[in-house]
């Protein structure tokens, strides 16, 4: 019991704290300098949340800008060392480019099928059944799903050994001889984008679904009476119609891409040419003890999202304006 | 006589049944009865090492069942002292060290399992250095005792260098561990030299077997095998002393000595018919599922070249010596001279606080029994020639120390010496591709680019 009590405690502490704050420096302002209170009151309120971001993300931000261009442990200056040595690094490119197949295959992937599972189930009799069975892989963990998909592409050397792998028995039953599918670039890549698919299709089609349903009823029944078949309807009519949500869909995908690692380094640690950004990261961090050069991949991940961030913060403004 | 004895002796009688019950929980073997363990020196010590009241802590890796064989020879030494030690051990041990370290408040005694940790830590004057004393123990009384001596000497904070650990408890890896059965079914001797292992595995080819098992896989740590491998081939191809160079940086990863050894371990694990399931076969599998070919009817294959812990992931119900056995991975022939090197790694007890309790705990450790109080109770190797070796219950333990105290050329696991980039990161990935058919040459000269640019 000690630990709920001791977290309500904590919450209840943090709620006293901000109220106390927020009336004592009220108070405090008043008495002060009354003229101006207006005037700086907003930015008082807004201390302990600028607090909390400016601890929590632009320090650490900075920090890792200060130990890209540092030695290992933060020691001695080296300028864009790092960033030469990554370069000169036959890993990186490697990682750098498979990164990038992820970022262009796996969220449109995701958000296409999505988009087809939300549309055709939403005109499917029995529809409310698939839905969950599509979404049940949302509720796997992706460390799960890699040890579930690790049996799926099982492979046992041929050696004599039975082959266990579901891929292999469907393979072999096709005429193929069992193949190694995770260690053989660059198939293995394909095969891990695969999970993620997999994993992240249900999301997406949550979230269009809910989508589709904001959509007049009248504009898919003109369709359906002008003869528009159902595929036609959702890529035609109903899609336009959601930009904004298949926008967020995708950028929330493209972000789960860049900063994925677990299913990778579950699956097959980053070897035979599988290795991403994130966790190439983390080999250069705990595998060889270089908080330099494992800060400066973690840059080039940041600098890989911006143009998300930019597009994000301009889509908050639009809405702000509207 | 020991404290425990006078008071065993000297007690009232409920108090002696009591404080036998508490005996036969903390000490495993009653001092004095079983005359195969070395009393007489355990008596020795205890006249000379007064610690009454003393505290001490001591931090090491070894958890669970080991946990408790450490703890059981612990009781020895409160037994004999009258010190009480506290033994945290377990997973995390590297970073509980560190942070205590940092802190200023370490262990007592600390038993690091990695050299190149204990160097680092030494070179910045966390460590305390060791009595001539128990260098002596180490240069005489250890099989192969100079070259221990050497891994445990590092240079202090004033560059000086001086001896910081005693080994205690080491692993062998130049195993190669097959069934007795299906070597005499098929009229297979086990060979002494080199020469006659890839004699044997070719005729095991020409008979339509496979010779080898060899397995890569093993989670986030992919690739290791290999690399174990690649220094058994070092310490066979080439003297010693290029080992030693090769894992400090001095010789350079793609130097032609380091690829000949690459290939020497390509011959067998990138051939389809030397290895069960060929280079795919290699890559693909779990180490510990790997050795299961040699337990399957008819076997999948005949050798499997594996340090002394994997024994633990054979199939249950096995019986050592009968089921399964080991033999030493043979040098060349040709290359007679140089005796016969054996790669293993091993723990090395350090002491991190200074105190009369340390120094004594470590005297204690450099004493046969307790050597001989964990090698009696399961899988414990040694170096320490003065250890009574007819204390292993079962032939293969024996035949593992044979093989270590038979060692002239003792040299600890190199990935363990290297820096960990290389070793825990890019020896490992150029070993894998190196299997998945990448030419040695690129390999090694990829690992030499990574080494180049740390510092």
């Amino acid at each position: 019991m000690a630990h709920p009590l001791s977290a309500l405690l904590a919450i209840l502490l943090c709620l006293g704290a901000c109220l106390g704050w927020l009336m004592l420096s009220g108070r405090v302002l008043d008495r002060l300098m009354p003229e101006r209170a207006v005037l700086i009151r907003p930015w008082l309120f807004l201390a302990p949340a600028g607090l909390i971001v400016a601890f929590c993300l632009v320090w650490p931000l900075l920090n890792t800008v200060w130990l890209a261009l540092h030695g290992p442990n933060g020691v001695g200056f080296v300028g864009f060392g790092n960033f030469r040595l990554l370069a000169g690094d036959a890993r990186f490119p490697e990682a750098f480019r498979t990164t990038l197949l992820w970022l262009a295959v796996v969220p449109a992937a995701a958000t296409g099928l999505g988009l087809a599972a939300a549309g055709l189930t939403d005109r499917l009799r029995g529809g409310g059944l698939v839905r969950p069975l599509i979404f049940l892989p949302m509720a796997t963990g992706f460390v799960g799903a890699a040890v579930i998909w690790r049996l799926v592409y099982d492979y046992r050397g041929g050696g004599g050994l039975d082959e266990i792998g579901l891929l292999n028995a469907l393979w072999t039953a096709a005429g193929g001889s069992a193949r190694p599918w995770l260690t053989q670039a660059p198939l293995n890549t394909w095969a891990l984008m695969a999970v993620l698919v997999w994993s992240q299709t249900g999301f997406a089609m949550v979230i269009l679904a809910a989508a589709l349903r904001t959509i007049p009823a009248e504009t898919v029944e003109a369709a359906q009476l002008d003869g528009a078949g159902p595929l036609r309807i959702v890529l035609r009519i109903q899609a336009p119609q959601i930009g904004g949500a298949i926008a967020l869909v995708w950028s929330a995908l493209t972000l789960m891409v860049l900063k994925l690692f677990d299913l990778v380094q579950a699956m097959t640690n980053g070897q035979w040419g599988t290795q991403v950004l994130a966790g190439l990261m983390f080999d250069w961090m705990f595998g060889a003890q270089d908080s330099g050069r494992a800060s400066a991949v973690a840059l080039v991940l940041l600098v890989l999202a911006v143009p998300l961030l930019v597009l994000a913060l301009h889509g908050v403004r639009r809405e702000a304006r509207q | 006589m020991s404290i425990f004895r006078k008071a065993v002796l000297g007690a009232p009688l409920c108090l002696a049944l009591l404080s036998g019950l508490a005996a036969a929980h903390d000490l495993v073997f009653p001092p004095g009865e079983d005359a195969r363990f070395h009393w007489a020196a355990y008596e020795a010590f205890a006249a000379t090492h007064d610690l009454r009241g003393q505290h001490l802590s001591v931090d090491g890796p070894w958890g669970g069942i080991d946990k408790q064989m450490f703890e059981s020879v612990i009781a020895y030494f409160e037994a004999a002292t009258g010190a009480e030690v506290a033994y945290a051990g377990g997973d995390g041990f590297e970073q509980r060290l560190l942070v205590g370290v940092e802190a200023g408040a370490p262990p007592d005694v600390a038993i690091i399992p990695q050299p190149g940790l204990a160097a680092e830590l030494a070179r910045r004057g966390h460590l305390a250095p060791l009595g001539a004393a128990i260098g002596a123990v180490m240069r005489d009384d250890y099989a192969a005792g100079q070259s221990w001596l050497d891994i445990a000497t590092f240079a202090g904070p004033d560059g000086a260098p001086a001896l910081y650990g005693l080994f205690y408890r080491v692993d062998l890896k130049s195993l190669v561990w097959y069934v007795p059965g299906n070597f005499t079914d098929a009229g297979y001797a086990v060979p002494r030299t080199f020469e006659e292992l890839q004699a044997l595995s070719d005729r095991i080819v020409d008979e339509g077997g496979t010779p080898w098992c060899i397995g890569l896989g093993s989670g986030p740590a992919t690739g290791w095998p290999a690399t174990d491998w690649v220094e058994e081939m070092m310490l066979r191809l080439h003297p010693p002393q290029d080992y030693d160079r090769w894992t400090r940086g001095a010789l350079p990863f793609d130097d032609p000595k380091v690829i000949a050894a690459i290939e020497g371990f390509g011959t067998i694990a990138r051939s389809a018919e030397q290895v069960v399931g060929g280079p795919e076969g290699v890559a693909a599998t779990d180490f510990r599922d790997s050795p299961r070919g040699l337990f399957t009817l008819p076997p999948r294959c005949y050798m499997h070249r594996q340090a002394s812990f994997i024994p633990s992931f054979f199939p249950a119900g096995l019986k050592p010596g009968r089921d399964f056995d080991a033999f030493y991975f043979p040098a060349f022939s040709a290359f007679s001279g140089r005796g016969q090197p054996v790669l293993g790694s091993g723990t090395l007890a350090t002491i991190t606080r200074d105190s009369p309790a340390a120094r004594g705990f470590l005297d204690f450790l450099a004493t046969p029994i307790a050597h001989e109080i964990w090698m009696a109770q399961s899988g414990f190797l040694t170096p320490h020639r003065g250890v009574n070796h007819d204390l292993y219950g079962d032939p293969v333990q024996e035949r593992l120390s044979e093989i270590l105290l038979g060692a002239t050329t003792f040299r600890f696991d190199g990935s363990d010496l290297m820096p960990g980039a290389i070793g825990a990161g890019a020896f490992w990935t150029g070993m894998i591709d190196y299997v998945g058919g990448a030419s040695a040459k690129v390999v090694a000269a990829r690992i030499r680019q990574v080494w180049d640019t740390l510092e």
